[in-house]
């Protein structure tokens, strides 16, 4: 790792630690994230080499944060490990709603700019869907931002994400609350690309609102609030939502008008956000589908 | 273990998504450099016998990938010649490289002990960190078997046994081809084409014009190289090479044997009158 000059550590991704460091040969500032996996006496381990393969491939689009290299290094006890070298971006999509909510200037927003950060967060999960991978832990932090080029990207395609619809099931401790989908809280364990949607809906009305739609602080609380505002799910709007793993009985809300929870959204907007929102996994809109939804029809797409 | 790599589906998910694999095929084949320069032949030989030799108790697919991670890797590494070793452990680090992306239960390096081979995890580790970088980590080949899904829906069998045959021939005749330099210049897609219009040309005779003509309106597919190419698979098909290769590769576990093997078999001159044949065949195919 002589190459790298760590810089400082930038947070924890699902691999390990993350650091910003700069190559020295080059000056470029990379994002570095050491792999809990170790060499074992067969070589490169298996499961390394599936899964940073997969991301390989999936940091060919430009809406993914791309992995520049994989470096080989021994430990201080002599034990190889795996670096995978990234390129930096120096924000996140969290740390600029926060810059806009609170500090010294606080403002929406701009329309222009959550309708183009909507699109490329679109593009980046249709890439990823396309390629049969799942994301699973979508959520603003997980989005990184070039501030100057309006450029979104999206990080921390984990470990472990790729999946076979619709025959393997998955246990469910994976997705920061606020933006997991309901069939995950109530226990399902077979999910589909469905569940990325639902966390870019989350998403897409965080950034109107400049706070989360559904803050839950318990598994719960989680489905309350969604049910607060989304009505409590039936078998009609949902069928089979009442066999899932973990249904009880809840308190029987009528869903509130969505529109409120985003006053500054215009109607396309509204729709488009009611899309991702839909209870039954079936009837939620699909990344590309959403791509074509008319709240993007005003967006210049010759730039994506 | 989740997503192992599917040589028929590289994508690890079974939703069709042949546009994508089209569009980046050529990522996955060796340089146009590499197949000029003569002296990588020799190179190509030995490591390609080498992989043959020591996966014989393998999967054929498994040969497959390794080959193809070896011809990736050849494109952009001249390996010193006069050194075997070096060649074993090419051939071993593409063997076990595609072994582990493939198989679903681990294989072990004690697997080609019985051959000989005193390998020591360190330089299996080095090469293969080597290799995997010379590839970019690309590891998921897009390869023929890729896309003989796509071209056997141009076929428009009604019946499941019709469309099996056909996928046997045209596997039977890939792996065939893969020894053969000559194909190699040729990108996966058009390799699958070809290899399923010879296997109709000899199953189906009857119907190869309407096969040809369809599989000629598909959008991805440049018809003069498709031409080229089922010129170039005829050839192949009708030589006897890669079964005796085989045989000949696992009769013996001593590898200096296998080198003796001629494995890419670019002489045709006895075949002349075959491939002539076939050539007048689909004549029409270029126009």
């Amino acid at each position: 790792m002589d190459k790298y000059e760590k810089l400082e550590k930038v947070g924890e991704g699902t691999y390990g630690k993350v650091y910003k460091a700069k190559e020295k040969a080059t000056g470029q500032v990379v994002a570095l994230k050491k792999t809990r996996l170790e060499m074992d006496e067969e070589g490169v381990p298996p499961t390394a080499l599936r899964e940073v393969s997969l991301l390989q491939m999936l940091s060919q689009s430009i809406y993914v944060v791309r992995l520049l290299c994989v470096e080989h290094v021994d430990n201080k006890n002599g034990k190889p490990l795996l670096y995978l070298v990234f390129e930096y971006l120096d924000t996140d999509l969290k740390k600029f709603i926060d810059s806009h909510r609170k500090g010294p200037n606080p403002r929406p927003l701009p329309p222009q700019l959550i309708q183009s950060f909507l699109y490329q967060l679109c593009k980046g999960v249709s890439h990823c869907h396309s390629h049969g991978v799942l994301h699973r832990d979508l959520k603003p932090q997980n989005l990184l931002l070039d501030k100057d080029k309006g450029i979104l990207k999206i990080a921390d395609l984990g470990l472990g994400r790729a999946f076979t619809v619709p025959l393997k099931s998955y246990t469910h401790e994976i997705v920061t609350l606020w933006y997991r989908a309901p069939e995950v809280l109530l226990g399902s364990t077979r999910y589909s690309t469905a569940v990325d949607m639902w966390s870019v809906g989350c998403i897409f009305a965080e950034m109107v609102r400049r706070q989360a739609l559904f803050p839950g602080d318990s598994e719960f609380q989680q489905l309350l609030h969604i049910f607060r505002l989304l009505g409590t799910p039936t078998e009609k709007n949902w069928p089979g939502v009442s066999s899932l793993p973990d249904w009880h009985v809840y308190p029987q809300w009528e869903p509130q008008n969505l529109a409120r929870a985003v006053p500054s959204l215009g109607p396309d907007g509204v729709d488009l956000l009611s899309k991702m929102l839909k209870y039954d996994p079936a009837d939620r809109i699909s990344a590309k589908a959403a791509l074509d939804h008319p709240y993007f029809d005003s967006l210049d797409k010759s730039q994506f | 273990m989740e997503f192992h790599f599917d040589l028929e589906n590289p994508l690890p998910t079974s939703t069709d998504n042949f546009p994508l694999l089209f569009h980046t095929e050529t990522d996955h084949m060796p340089s146009k450099a590499y197949l000029q320069t003569l002296s990588n032949l020799s190179t190509r030989h030995q490591i390609l016998s080498l992989i043959l030799h020591f996966s014989h108790n393998f999967d054929p697919f498994s040969s497959y990938l390794a080959i193809n991670y070896m011809d990736r890797f050849l494109s952009t590494q001249s390996i010193p010649d006069g050194k075997p070793w070096i060649f074993k452990l090419v051939a071993i680090s593409c063997i076990s490289l595609a072994l582990k992306m493939m198989r679903k239960t681990e294989f072990s390096v004690s697997d080609f002990q019985d051959c000989g081979v005193i390998l020591d995890s360190l330089s299996l580790e080095r090469m293969e960190m080597l290799i995997l970088g010379a590839l970019k980590w690309r590891m998921r080949s897009i390869n023929p078997f890729s896309f003989i899904k796509f071209f056997i829906s141009f076929f428009e069998f009604k019946d499941q046994i019709s469309t099996q045959a056909l996928k046997d021939k045209a596997t039977e005749l890939i792996f065939k081809a893969h020894n053969d330099i000559k194909l190699l210049q040729f990108k996966p897609s058009i390799i699958a084409a070809s290899a399923l219009l010879c296997a109709a040309d000899e199953l189906f005779p009857v119907q190869l014009p309407f096969f040809r003509n369809s599989i000629s309106t598909c959008e991805y597919v440049n018809k003069e190289n498709l031409f080229y190419c089922y010129n170039a698979m005829q050839e192949v098909a009708a030589i006897d090479g890669y079964e005796s290769v085989l045989n000949a590769a696992s009769s013996s576990c001593t590898p200096t044997n296998v080198l003796d093997v001629q494995c890419f078999n670019s002489s045709t001159s006895e075949n002349g009158e075959i491939r002539d044949l076939k050539r007048r065949k689909l004549g029409d195919l270029a126009n």
